[in-house]
């Protein structure tokens, strides 16, 4: 149940830690797995002392941007078609641009299945697992 | 004398007559209408004279309709009075029969058979039924779901919901150092396999282990532990372990 001042966790490379959402996008109501939303920017993650200039990894979003990002994670229980329910320990999202295709190259975290049926496949291909 | 079939019309106005009798002589009524020969008889302006008052007069009794009355006589009279009208038959429609009385319980009936097709042996069931079989899963047991799609889980059990063709169980493990929990049914037919990989030391004295979700309590990910039984499987039966990340 992600809405308005929800912080939620980013787990892909772009460079953000912690984003805020601030809007839901194309649906009434909280954001679940596979949910579009807007978010700002509101802890970078840090790579390293001397990041950004010399080494490869540069943090592609700053501190105050406003994104676009997936939900792939929720703490609030979701049931599956065949009665089954799951639930994660957090909300995480994955930044994407206008677009639709994610702003980092690697995720490193679990992410829901409900993606396939929301047809984030590029999101799905770059998870380690998903469930 | 006029005779109606229903009321007396005379009735009233003998009545009447009889009461204004005490009052004054002369509002006798003449018998056999001899008023209309001598209307002279009676002063003009008593007889002319009329309340708005009625005088109170009892209710004629009812005329009884003659016996032997000839059928051809029935349609002067208003059809509830004629003897020949009776009640209007209704059709009373039995109710239907109760649905009660087909089936007592239909819930348990649905269930067996449901269970018949998804648990033909039972076995599914003994092994969550904590409350009948010793033998069976209790909560804080370490549990190894494979489903027909091919992809396990494993976790730990916090607790069994006991609810006949709706019986489930949660599973909670970490996956990536995030921790996930899954109700899981158990007579879906998506569900291949439960095994028991660890069962519980102790017996735990709560039926819901909702308090393994803080994180002093949390038991973290069970994968070790996972990797280990499934070695140790391989080995007694001599089976390669199947290719999965011990989830």
């Amino acid at each position: 149940m992600i809405q308005l001042k929800t912080m939620v966790n980013c787990i892909d490379n772009s460079g953000a830690a912690v984003v805020e959402c601030i809007k839901v996008l194309r649906k009434k109501g909280p954001a679940r797995i596979g949910d579009r939303i807007v978010v700002v920017v509101q802890k970078q993650r840090n790579f390293g002392p001397e990041s950004g200039t010399n080494s490869g990894i540069a943090n592609k979003v700053r501190r105050g941007d406003i994104r676009h990002a997936v939900v792939v994670r929720a703490r609030k229980e979701i049931q599956r078609r065949d009665g089954s329910v799951i639930k994660f320990d957090d909300n995480a999202c994955v930044l994407i641009n206008k677009s639709g295709d994610p702003i980092g190259t690697r995720l490193n975290g679990i992410v829901g299945a409900e993606l396939r049926n929301k047809h984030w496949s590029k999101i799905l291909s770059l998870a380690p697992l998903h469930l | 004398m006029v005779k109606s079939f229903f009321w007396a019309s005379s009735a009233r106005h003998s009545t009447t007559a009889a009461a204004s009798m005490a009052v004054s002589l002369p509002m006798v009524r003449p018998l056999g209408y001899l008023k209309a020969m001598t209307p002279r008889l009676v002063p003009p302006q008593i007889c002319w004279r009329r309340h708005l008052s009625t005088i109170y007069s009892q209710k004629p009794e009812r005329v009884p309709l003659p016996a032997n009355l000839p059928k051809e006589f029935y349609s002067q009279l208003p059809e509830r009075l004629r003897p020949d009208n009776e009640p209007r038959k209704i059709d009373v429609i039995p109710p239907p029969p109760s649905a009660c009385s087909v089936c007592k319980d239909p819930v348990a009936t649905v269930t067996a058979s449901q269970l018949a097709i998804l648990d033909p042996t039972g076995e599914r069931k003994a092994l969550f039924d904590y409350r009948r079989n010793p033998r069976s899963v209790k909560a804080g047991d370490i549990l190894r779901v494979t489903f027909k799609s091919g992809d396990p889980f494993s976790g730990v059990c916090l607790g069994i919901r006991l609810r006949g063709i709706d019986t489930s169980f949660l599973l909670r493990n970490q996956l990536t150092r995030v921790g996930v929990e899954m109700w899981i049914k158990v007579f879906s037919p998506n569900v291949g396999s439960v095994e028991i990989v660890q069962r519980t030391e102790k017996r735990k004295r709560r039926a819901r282990l909702y308090y393994m979700r803080k994180p002093e309590h949390d038991m973290g990910s069970v994968e070790n532990i996972v990797q280990n039984y499934l070695r140790q499987k391989s080995a007694l039966t001599g089976q390669p372990i199947s290719k999965s990340r011990g989830r």
